[in-house]
């Protein structure tokens, strides 16, 4: 029977000394090999008392050579140094001028150009390379004798130094998208915490909270080996398959208006070529008009559910094993200006920005919380609030879904974590406007 | 495999080499070497599965070099490492980078000093150092064996799952300074983590082992514990929103304090006033039976390590004493930074733990190694259940994210596994498992304890960097909701 094996190991100065990585190379293949053969007779000799086990079977792909050139107008590679130090102290410098109750500013940021080669037995041979530059703020507020008041946030984009001087999703440099933060935590501080509600209420949401919505809710109980059960130690299973027998392909999950789907080709911390199998990267359509259509996968979980492969495997680093991640995992655009959206509610609330997500073992209910939340009374933003955000089981938010944005974003999400030892994933996620109904979650006061 | 003289002899001579450089004050030199390996298993009886799916491992070595410059008047700071080279090349590349990234930090005191003597020696195991690529494989097949075995012994054989993995760690690192630091280690952990399932009963069960060396782990335990307690678990049934005493096992007081408390009783959060503890030194947080407090001298513990990633010994910090908070954990520029004429830290947490080991890339945070919970007057674990009489036994809680920030409290998780219901102080039924919602404040936790249980052990958490060791801890008036109605 056969089986994996693996070994990775970082190549480190392979650049400025070649031969290391010949000898890197040849002893990692033949660890790798001889963790295959020990595994491949293990999984014989247990076979007759675990039947399913199985050889490993990978679905059928072309073996593609290309070579993949980054993407930038400012080479991140003529970026010195002392530029990035002297941005980020500037920068966290004028954060903390803008009041005294700022007890905290963080700032960092980094570009770069990853590179990485794959080959195999098949033929392939595929040279990618792709620029990264992401800025990250924190900034901590907090009025005397009150708790304080929490932001992170990041920007960034598959490109150069660019992309930290306004060229990325929020068309702002770095300096003034941490100022905007900064006010905007500041202003926070001085609001009242959301109350918990205990029954559903009309919710609009906005494009930045949607991106870890369809993260949490859609994306990743739509990766085929969690559907497998590979993950269900870790990250959960998906409520979205039970069974070959028993499961919501072809079924209704959502309301008719939704449509999402992850899709590499395009621009976003998602994007990629050839995913780490070699495989073309192409767009997987995850829910049309609310009814579950496919899943992303990789080549030996696709021969398992007997779908075509589809090239959503990567890993963090090479030397890691590829699992499968999203791309750039959105929900569709709509047709409904946002302001619209926001008219029709007579009382509801407004969930802006993302922070953080809680979200049950097989992704059918989620706890996620936003940066600010509005009162909406007649169409109209009244009161502000802080340390607010909605829950609800998946599929009731899904189908309650009744008005979609004409707007869509895609922003950067960084820290995807996923897998063991656990990899730190960057992925795109966003999507329009939507409205539907949850519960609204608030601060408890201990 | 890098020796520990390799790396010894490395920062040893690093330092001459960086003391004959021009403008340098100080300097530190890290430089270690890590082995990463994981066995991961899937077996699903219904569908076509690897059982052990992949043994594999990952690499992690380097020089990690900090250095103190004097520019004019100024005292400027550089950290720079280069990965798998451990030979002069590999510190002049580091030296290089740290001149070029140098930068003036105001909160900058000075680089570690000398410490007393480290109270743990020898305590890894050479066997694990050596382990074959076979016996990594037949650890993960005895694993799945484990459960297997115990599944069929109940005659259950389909619509099972058995996931998790057993993992292997070893670490080798050695640290000189200018400031008279010499040090090394060498640390060996073993784990298996093994969750399985009964899927179409929509039950799970976990279990894990421990060991600092091969003779003492033993990957099966861990799987016929997560069947058993699958199996004990069959006919769980939900329960109505509300307000409910409970006893949180071990696992979830582990992922309570690995995710909320913990990270809030570090330095790093007091110098980003981002924890509920903030100005709270002396002060009661919580009940007076809990004391809690971070011990890196534990022989045969995983969380264990002779010296920290600055040299310093470990040793034990008390955090919090009967209730009281009085201390938080600190590497050497933090406590630096923070201490002042009232208060001063022991920075014995300065470790540079990342992609799982003793990471040259990164300059030290601050780490928990083993976080030990103990109770005032500690209880047999049945008691705990008569102390709360009618309630919720927790066994497994998941995805604990403190909600609204480490600061205000909040926080929330679901009850996946190893769950019952309680009436009479005894357990009558299970759970039903990804039915219920924890949404809670973590100082209200703290100071709702009624009771700690005396039997502990060794318990991780997913992505977890510490080990606690746990006791059974009985809670009253914890908020719980019933979700996920669409699920029958």
């Amino acid at each position: 029977m056969s089986a994996w094996g693996f070994y990775g190991q970082p190549i480190g100065e392979a650049e400025s000394n070649p031969k290391s990585f010949n000898k890197i190379l040849t002893f990692g293949i033949d660890r790798a090999y001889a963790r295959a053969i020990a595994n491949a007779n293990k999984k014989a000799e247990f076979k007759p008392f675990a039947p399913s086990l199985t050889g490993v079977n990978l679905a059928r792909i072309d073996a593609c050579r290309d070579t993949i050139n980054p993407i930038f107008d400012e080479d991140p590679r003529n970026v010195p140094i002392k530029d990035i130090l002297n941005l980020c102290t500037k920068i966290s410098g004028e954060m903390c001028r803008v009041c005294s109750d700022v007890q905290y500013a963080y700032v960092d940021s980094q570009t770069g150009i990853s590179r990485e080669l794959f080959c195999s037995t098949e033929g392939a041979c595929i040279d990618q390379s792709y620029a990264l530059t992401q800025g990250m703020v924190g900034v901590v507020a907090q009025k005397t004798g009150g708790i304080p008041e929490v932001c992170y946030d990041y920007l960034g984009d598959l490109r150069g130094w660019e992309v930290i001087k306004g060229k990325n999703v929020y068309k702002q440099s770095l300096a003034d998208y941490a100022l905007l933060r900064t006010h905007e935590t500041l202003e926070l501080t001085e609001v009242d915490f959301l109350p918990t509600i205990d029954d559903p209420v009309v919710v609009v949401t906005n494009p930045h909270f949607n991106a870890l919505l369809v993260h949490e809710i859609v994306g990743h109980p739509t990766e085929a080996d969690r559907v497998l059960k590979l993950e269900t130690a870790y990250a959960g299973r998906s409520w979205l398959f039970r069974d070959y027998h028993d499961n919501e392909l072809g079924k209704q999950i959502a309301s008719p208006l939704v449509t999402a789907y992850s899709d590499p080709s395009v621009n976003g911390y998602g994007h990629y070529k050839y995913d780490a199998e070699g495989t073309p990267a192409k767009r997987v359509n995850l829910i049309e008009n609310g009814v579950l259509k496919e899943f992303m996968n990789g080549r030996e979980y696709a021969a398992i559910l007997n779908h075509p492969p589809n090239g959503s495997m990567r890993a963090t680093e090479s030397n890691y094993v590829p699992l499968v991640r999203m791309t750039n995992t959105v929900f569709a655009k709509g047709n409904k200006p946002p302001a619209e959206i926001i008219a029709e509610v007579k009382e509801g609330y407004f969930i802006v920005n993302h922070r953080t997500p809680s979200i049950s073992e097989s992704r059918e209910n989620f706890r996620i919380s936003a940066q600010k939340v509005y009162k909406i009374e007649n169409g109209k933003l009244t009161k502000l609030y802080r340390q607010g955000g909605i829950t609800a089981d998946s599929k009731d938010f899904l189908m309650n879904i009744d008005a979609v944005g004409n707007d869509f974003e895609v922003f950067p999400i960084p820290n995807c974590g996923k897998g063991q030892p656990m990899q730190i994933m960057r992925v795109g996620n966003g999507g329009p406007t939507l409205r539907s109904k949850a519960r609204l979650t608030g601060h408890k006061e201990s | 495999m890098i020796t520990i003289e390799d790396l010894r002899n490395c920062v040893r001579n690093g330092i001459d080499f960086v003391k004959k450089q021009k403008d340098v004050v100080d300097a530190e030199i890290f430089a270690s070497w890590n082995e990463h390996i994981t066995v991961r298993l899937n077996y699903t009886s219904d569908i076509p599965c690897n059982g052990v799916h992949e043994p594999k491992s990952t690499q992690l070595g380097g020089i990690g070099l900090l250095v103190v410059f004097k520019t004019g008047k100024e005292i400027r700071v550089g950290f720079g490492s280069t990965s798998n080279n451990i030979t002069t090349k590999g510190v002049v590349e580091a030296f290089n980078k740290a001149r070029k990234n140098k930068i003036y930090d105001p909160d900058f005191r000075s680089l570690p000093v000398p410490l007393g003597k480290p109270a743990l020696e020898n305590y890894h195991d050479p066997a694990v150092m050596e382990i074959s690529d076979e016996a990594i494989v037949d650890l993960g097949w005895r694993g799945l064996k484990g459960a297997l075995t115990a599944y069929n012994q109940k005659q259950f054989n389909k619509s099972i799952i058995i996931g998790g993995d057993i993992t292997i760690m070893k670490e080798r690192m050695a640290v000189a300074s200018t400031k008279g630091i010499d040090g090394f280690d060498e640390s060996t952990i073993l784990t298996a983590n093994i969750t399985s399932m009964i899927e179409k009963e929509n039950v799970k069960g976990t279990g894990w082992n421990t060991s600092t060396h091969l003779s003492c782990f033993n990957p099966e335990d861990a799987g016929r514990e997560s069947a058993e307690s699958a199996i004990r678990t069959i006919g769980g049934e939900r329960i109505s929103s509300g307000i409910y005493n409970v006893v949180f096992g071990r696992q979830p007081v582990t992922d309570l304090f690995t995710n909320i408390v913990t990270p809030a009783l570090s330095l790093s959060s007091i110098n980003a006033s981002d924890t509920p503890f903030l100005g709270k030194l002396g002060q009661k947080i919580a009940s007076e039976l809990l004391t809690v407090y971070d011990d890196g001298t534990i022989r045969g513990s995983i969380g264990s390590k002779k010296i920290s990633c600055e040299g310093i010994p470990t040793g034990r910090t008390d955090l919090i004493h009967n209730g009281s908070l009085v201390g938080f954990l600190a590497n050497n520029y933090l406590s630096k930074k923070l201490e002042n004429k009232f208060v001063s830290f022991i920075p014995r947490n300065g470790f540079r733990f990342e992609k799982g080991g003793r990471s040259h890339e990164i300059l030290p945070k601050v780490c928990p190694t083993n976080i030990v919970i103990e109770g005032k007057e500690e209880v047999p674990s049945q008691s705990l259940l008569s102390a709360i009489q009618d309630g919720i036994y927790i066994g497994r809680i998941w995805y604990t994210y403190p909600i609204n920030g480490l600061a205000a409290g909040d926080f929330t998780s679901t009850i996946v596994a190893d769950s019952y219901l309680v009436k009479g102080g005894k357990i009558i039924k299970p759970l039903k498992p990804n039915t219920v919602r924890i949404n809670n404040n973590i100082m209200d936790i703290l100071n709702n304890v009624i009771a700690v249980s005396s039997d502990k052990k060794q318990t991780i958490v997913w992505g977890g960097e510490e080990t606690v060791l746990a006791p059974e801890i009985a809670v009253q008036n914890v908020t719980l909701d019933n979700i996920s109605g669409f699920i029958a």
